[in-house]
């Protein structure tokens, strides 16, 4: 039974009373997020012409260079900031690409093997039945990642799909977007000199997989620009990137992992970790008044399993949830940050695909989780970046924030948020998640605990197999999983659905989007639908009580 | 926090274990049970160390070892009061690496002080691995260095007397003492004027 009304339900269910106020729970007026859609963006990945997308590859203007000239035009007498252009630091390498080019071919010539060795290679237990294999390679078809297996091997495979993009390009002057097999879905992105591959056989819908593709290609922007990606393939079509993002790979696989259980790539939204207003306005202060004379700083962000606590920025810039995601990813895959401070640069695409921010990383404290990311356009700025961050860590601890952030993160079971549905009292709800729509932010009835990240990423380094077995007790991750056939309906360009109800005999889904915010509910099994709506209603209701607990409602500036 | 008196910078090709050899000499941890990762960017690390019966602050800057790192290394050894080059004696390539830096510093940082540190000695003793960087080689060119070490991070061998010996050697160096000073005297005015400026500061 399945029900999909794309006319007014906003007016019907908002004559039973929505929340009191006119804003939406989460809404306030200025964003720290930028929160543009990134759906409508990939939705126009996925019709635009040949010709639109040669076009697109032009990188805009930088943003990094605007802020230097800025900080110039203010300080005109320091002639240091001038000459730190972002990519000056790539120059060099050029010169040695054309060394090492040479020294690629040998290799690769070695890695030839028989036909028959390659086609054994594709059905070893390494390959086979996995639920979600990513490919990714130059467009001359050389191998530069693979989920699973060794890439290496996989020169044969590449090889195909090289020749298979480049024949519908070619010959048909159109573009390849997925191949759809009873049981599989091989979906294609070509991005600048990258061709990315998804094969897959999970429930995930092709505009998802497309999502998931091109956050790939941003981390691999990431670690390398995309002057510096473009550049090198424009000098040599034929070069081994494996060479540059070797030591990335684990940023690309745990991209993956976290993408599949994290509900916020489905949305394009952040989590943010629920505190009280007051400390989180606390630690808020305690860094605008440490680094607001500090001029170079864009942006100063402290996360914590993959949430968000605070995030304090320069004037008119904001960052976009999908940079933020690549932050989570970085801080998350590197034990490194734990036990030394880091001087990093790092690219957000989003923000500026063109050339590095350099970032301060560290984490606050040894009995503290939480990671501060102090990012400059400055990349002499280490040290006063350093004294900055111990003050900051010193303010925490006196005002008594780091426990109030341990407390948050090992689910102090005294929080309303630790445990949203036993709080909210409707027993009918198995799951719920939420996001706001004007700042980006999203809240799940299941927040993030450190151990059970750790548990999840365990338990995929098992295989990322194919799973026949039925599963009793269904997990978070497995809700999340349920919503994805909902939010590709919701999110889909060509006839959007507004509210979704459908109901069954394992459970009843009810999903609603509104100009304001999106919301996906599970109830137990054959829920009626008035009762439903009673439910999200009173459900809209708490989430707009806590709201200032629970979502980050101002957008602090240095 | 001061600044720290010397610059110490750590260079070498990708998995010979520079992180590994900072932290067993900071912080005497070695842990086994980790995967490796690389370092992303680069990660600094302090220690106050007795050398003539006096403190000093030193500042190790681990860098990393990938190569789309390398035009960024120059700004880690700039300045530096001692270079240490690491390689792996079982792996050929990453003494290749090394004598890339070795050219590098001459050209760049001639005041620096190189010394050559050879990592992972406890594999080497254990016959695990086969030493494929020839002694003798390794013997020529440490010649017109600081020194060489054959450290492991693992049992802790060497670490502490390979960092000793740098700041033994920066400490009898007059000139750059001199230098050290006048920067802590300088610091120390700053700190001065800055406490000063920030008492006024706070009476209005």
């Amino acid at each position: 039974m399945a029900s999909t009304s794309k006319d007014n339900v906003q007016a019907s269910t908002s004559g039973q009373g929505n929340p009191a106020d006119d804003l939406e729970p989460g809404a306030c007026p200025e964003s720290v997020l930028n929160p543009s859609d990134s759906f409508e963006e990939f939705a126009s990945e996925m019709s635009s012409s040949l010709q639109e997308r040669n076009i697109n590859l032009k990188s805009k203007s930088s943003t990094i260079s605007e802020i230097q000239s800025e900080i110039c035009d203010g300080n005109k007498d320091n002639t240091e900031i001038t000459s730190t252009k972002s990519s000056d630091d790539l120059q060099s390498k050029d010169d040695q690409m054309s060394a090492l080019a040479s020294s690629c071919n040998l290799s690769n010539q070695n890695g030839e093997d028989s036909d028959n060795e390659k086609d054994d290679y594709l059905q070893s237990p390494e390959l086979v039945n996995k639920e979600k294999h990513v490919f990714v390679l130059s467009s001359a078809g050389k191998p530069i990642y693979s989920r699973y297996g060794n890439e290496d091997r996989l020169a044969g495979l590449c090889g195909v799909i090289q020749a298979l993009v480049s024949v519908v390009e070619d010959q048909n002057q159109d573009i390849l977007r997925s191949i759809i097999t009873k049981d599989c879905k091989a979906v294609f992105l070509v991005k600048g000199p990258l061709i990315l591959v998804a094969v897959s056989k999970s429930n995930e819908s092709e505009t998802q997989l497309v999502l998931q593709l091109t956050y790939a290609f941003n981390q691999i922007v990431s670690v390398l620009t995309l002057t510096q990606l473009n550049r090198i393939f424009e000098q040599r079509r034929n070069y081994d990137l494996r060479r540059l993002l070797s030591g990335a790979e684990r940023l690309i696989d745990n991209l993956f992992i976290f993408m599949e259980k994290d509900p916020a790539f489905l949305l394009g939204a952040v989590r943010c970790l629920p505190l009280p207003e007051k400390a989180r306005e606390n630690i808020t202060n305690a860094i605008t008044t440490t680094c607001h004379k500090i001029r170079d700083l864009v942006f100063a962000i402290l996360i914590a399993g993959n949430q968000l606590i605070t995030l304090v920025r320069m004037k008119k810039y904001t960052l976009h949830p999908s940079d933020i995601h690549l932050l989570f990813n970085l801080v998350r895959s590197s034990e490194s940050f734990k036990t030394a401070e880091s001087w990093t640069p790092i690219c957000l695409p989003k923000f500026d695909a063109t050339g590095f921010l350099h970032g301060h990383v560290s984490y606050i404290s040894e009995d503290c989780q939480a990671c501060l990311l102090l990012l400059t356009v400055q990349r002499d700025a280490f040290f006063p970046l350093s004294q900055a961050k111990h003050t900051i860590a010193e303010k925490l601890r006196r005002s008594n924030c780091l426990v109030a952030i341990n407390d948050a993160l090992n689910r102090n079971q005294e929080l309303p948020t630790t445990n949203p549905l036993k709080h909210i009292g409707i027993p009918e709800i198995r799951h719920f998640m939420y996001k706001c729509k004007s700042t980006a932010q999203l809240f799940t009835s299941d927040p993030i605990s450190l151990d059970r990240l750790q548990d999840y990423r365990i338990r995929h380094k098992e295989g990322g197999d194919v799973s026949e077995k039925k599963i009793e007790k269904l997990s978070d991750i497995d809700y999340v999983r349920n919503y994805r056939k909902f939010c590709s309906k919701i999110h889909c360009t060509s006839s959007p659905a507004k509210l979704i109800f459908r109901s069954n005999s394992d459970d009843t889904v009810l999903a609603w989007v509104t100009n304001g915010f999106e919301l996906y509910v599970t109830f137990d099994a054959l829920m009626e639908k008035d009762q439903a709506i009673k439910a999200v209603d009173r459900l809209l209701r708490w989430i707009k009580r806590e709201e200032q607990r629970i979502f980050i409602m101002n957008a602090p500036t240095f | 926090m001061s600044r720290c008196d010397f610059k110490i910078v750590l260079l070498g090709s990708e998995h010979v274990g520079k992180t590994s050899l900072v932290l067993r000499f900071v912080n005497s941890t070695f842990n086994s049970g980790t995967p490796y990762q690389n370092t992303i960017g680069a990660a600094f690390c302090a220690k106050t160390m007795r050398s003539n019966g006096k403190d000093f602050n030193i500042g190790i800057w681990d860098t990393a070892g990938s190569e789309r790192y390398e035009a960024m290394t120059r700004m880690y050894y700039r300045g530096a009061h001692a270079a240490v080059i690491c390689y792996e004696p079982c792996c050929l390539e990453s003494w290749a690496r090394l004598r890339h830096w070795l050219q590098e510093l001459r050209t760049v940082e001639e005041e620096c002080k190189v010394y050559l540190c050879g990592t992972k000695k406890d594999l080497l003793d254990s016959g695990m691995v086969k030493r494929e960087v020839p002694e003798d080689i390794v013997a020529t060119y440490s010649q017109g260095l600081r020194g060489h070490f054959l450290t492991s991070s693992k049992t802790g061998e060497n670490v502490e007397e390979l960092f000793q010996k740098i700041v033994d050697d920066c400490v009898a160096d007059a000139k750059l003492m001199r230098n050290v000073e006048e920067m802590r005297v300088q610091l120390l005015k700053e700190e001065e004027a800055y406490k000063a400026k920030h008492k006024e500061y706070c009476n209005c």
